[in-house]
């Protein structure tokens, strides 16, 4: 069941955004976080028109989920998933994203030089690491010398990518434009199986569906010139 | 005993009035100037007689530009401790009593400012994250420590009702301080578990959040300090540094769920003063976040690791004047304001002064901690006259 109230106000609140109403459209985010709403989905260039695809209760008691579909005056296009709770006297927006959701790219890395290899090896789908060939220490992040035996410039060996959640964080705070559009996200520190211990981060794709648990296996995908990494099927 | 066996001591304090960030029409380098010429009077020392500078954090106000601008009538020491965020702060401390100790200076003004009208938005995380990092959306130090904090609750089972003791410990701090950017804002329990979150497991009042302002203080030789107007806050134990597989290791720490203070690091300190946890009469732990500053407590033996950390870190034990570890009773980075951790300082030094906005009755053992889940850490041991004899 959803309230009656509750879809007017959806209904209203896609056409201010697509309006580009702000007062309209601030008002209906929860106000203690009204920043942080703001930068956290991507619209379509020059949005023009708004289309509710759907509400629908939850995921918990009291949540209403709700699909907006933006459309901008070159045939962009872009859906938002927008949740709503009853709160301060009003339906108001608690958190928004685009969906499906994709992973952030950060523009330009400017890797150091000693990094230049990993980066290099991602560009052709490789994951390279540092490994010292002398005594057989995984060196990561990279370094100059071995730090075990100190032999100059470690060699890069492949490593396949795969290991187990170490940690994860997931991020809804937009903290540079570049997240926009992609918020939230997760990010694995993963301990990688064959390079001995070495952990290495990455963002996991479908972060927004998942159950993330330390301990899980984890399978990376290359993506042009940057390693991700997925949840191994249960 | 080893250490600083008291040989110098802190002997005036002093922050500037805390602004929101980005709303001081002052530079660093002016709320800096202000911050040093507060803790000179407060010692009863002429600035002019300031013969040291140290700082930490990347400051961008160098000793000699700090001394011109005082004018002082000579420079015989200054120095940056290598190392961005909080992890510098007691060890600017350490150096300035080490220069003092050696001889090479005699009144060491140990200070940090900061203003975005000059050192522009987001300097925490200047110098912080590479690469390695922001190419997967890594992008600032909160989620770092976001990562780190998720493992400490996840799998070493400390609850997340720690990091909320420590949160609502400082805010209640913080109502009987004017000087805080919290004063007259309590936190509710309900509003801090309904607040955004930020990079889970932290949400917003997790956070500290930058503001304006500068703090410092003075150091000097015990001999001088008895004559200074103030009782002083003699350092007793100093550590820095970074333990085995630590250092700028792309999250790769061996003890990743430490906030960085090794056992070795931990024994010194407390050897240096000829004492332990227990003897600890307040703290102050830096908090860029909830999180690390409860893995600081953890590492120092101070709170049981693990499910058992509540047995500690619930709130009313961590509140001035009655609880076992009362801790940041100024509000610390969190609510009285966050100036890369230096408001700690001063507070550390003014329950040795016997003037805290929350005072530990009788305190004479005041701990400060810096850095926590950062590649460098730092800590410093004040200890009152009493406790020399």
């Amino acid at each position: 069941m959803i309230p009656d109230d509750l879809l007017a106000v959806v209904e209203h609140h896609g056409q201010a955004v697509a309006r580009g109403e702000d007062r309209a459209v601030l008002a209906d985010f929860r106000q203690d976080r009204i920043g942080q709403l703001v930068a956290s989905a991507r619209p379509p260039r020059e949005m023009n028109a708004a289309q509710v695809l759907g509400v629908e209760p939850g995921p918990v008691e009291g949540q209403y989920t709700a699909h907006i579909r933006y459309t901008g005056a070159g045939g962009d296009e872009a859906i938002f998933r927008s949740r709503w709770i009853f709160v301060d006297d009003a339906w108001r927006v608690t958190n928004v994203r685009n969906v499906p959701d994709t992973p952030p790219r950060w523009p330009d890395p400017e890797p150091d030089q000693l990094e230049a290899a990993h980066w290099q090896g991602l560009e052709r789908g490789e994951l390279r690491l540092q490994h010292c060939p002398a005594c057989g220490t995984w060196i990561w992040a990279p370094r100059p010398i071995c730090p075990t035996c100190h032999r100059a410039r470690p060699l890069w060996e492949e490593v396949e990518p795969h290991g187990t959640v170490f940690a994860w964080t997931r991020t809804w705070q937009p903290f540079d434009p570049v997240v926009t559009g992609h918020l939230p996200y997760v990010v694995v520190n993963v301990e990688l199986a064959g390079a001995g211990g070495r952990r290495l981060m990455g963002v996991l794709l479908d972060g927004d569906r998942a159950d993330v648990r330390i301990g899980t296996t984890v399978h990376g995908e290359f993506d042009n010139g940057l390693l991700r990494w997925r949840l191994e099927a249960a | 005993m080893s250490g600083f066996q008291g040989a110098a001591a802190v002997v005036g304090a002093a922050n500037t009035p805390l602004h929101k960030r980005g709303t001081s029409a002052k530079t660093s380098l002016e709320l800096t100037l202000e911050a040093i010429l507060a803790a000179a009077e407060d010692a009863g020392v002429d600035p002019h007689d300031i013969d040291g500078f140290s700082s930490y954090a990347a400051d961008d106000n160098e000793g000699l530009a700090v001394g011109a601008a005082l004018g002082v009538r000579e420079i015989r020491w200054s120095t940056l401790v290598w190392g961005g965020g909080g992890g510098g702060v007691s060890a600017a401390v350490n150096a300035a009593a080490a220069a003092v100790a050696s001889g090479q200076a005699e009144m060491v003004a140990v200070y940090r400012g900061l203003s975005e009208a000059d050192a522009g938005r987001q300097s925490y995380r200047k110098g912080h994250l590479g690469p390695l990092y922001g190419a997967h959306g890594m992008l600032v130090p909160a989620q770092v420590c976001a990562l780190r904090t998720q493992r400490m609750i996840e799998v070493d089972g400390v609850p997340a009702e720690a990091l909320e003791a420590l949160v609502a410990a400082a805010y209640h701090h913080a109502q009987t301080n004017p000087a805080a950017v919290a004063y007259g804002k309590p936190l509710d329990p309900a509003v801090y578990a309904d607040s955004r979150m930020i990079s889970e497991p932290l949400r917003l009042y997790d956070c500290s959040r930058e503001n304006d302002g500068a703090g410092a203080v003075l150091v000097t030789t015990a001999e001088r300090a008895r004559r200074l107007r103030r009782p002083p806050a003699y350092v007793l134990s100093a550590v820095q540094g970074s333990g085995p597989g630590w250092f700028e290791s792309a999250e790769n720490e061996d003890t990743y769920t430490s906030a960085g203070f090794h056992p070795a690091m931990v024994e010194r300190l407390w050897r240096g003063a000829g004492i332990g946890p227990g003897d600890v009469d307040v703290v102050q732990v830096y908090e860029n976040f909830s999180g690390p500053a409860v893995a600081s407590l953890i590492d120092l033996g101070l709170v049981p690791p693990g499910p058992d950390a509540t047995k500690v870190l619930h709130r009313d034990n961590l509140l001035a004047p009655h609880g076992a570890l009362p801790l940041n009773t100024a509000g610390g980075n969190l609510a009285e304001g966050f100036v890369h951790g230096i408001g700690l300082v001063v507070e550390a030094v003014r329950q040795i002064q016997g003037r805290s906005p929350n005072q530990v009755p009788g305190a004479a053992i005041s701990l400060l901690l810096g850095g926590p889940m950062a590649p460098l850490v730092s800590a410093t041991l004040f200890g009152s006259a009493a406790t020399l004899s």
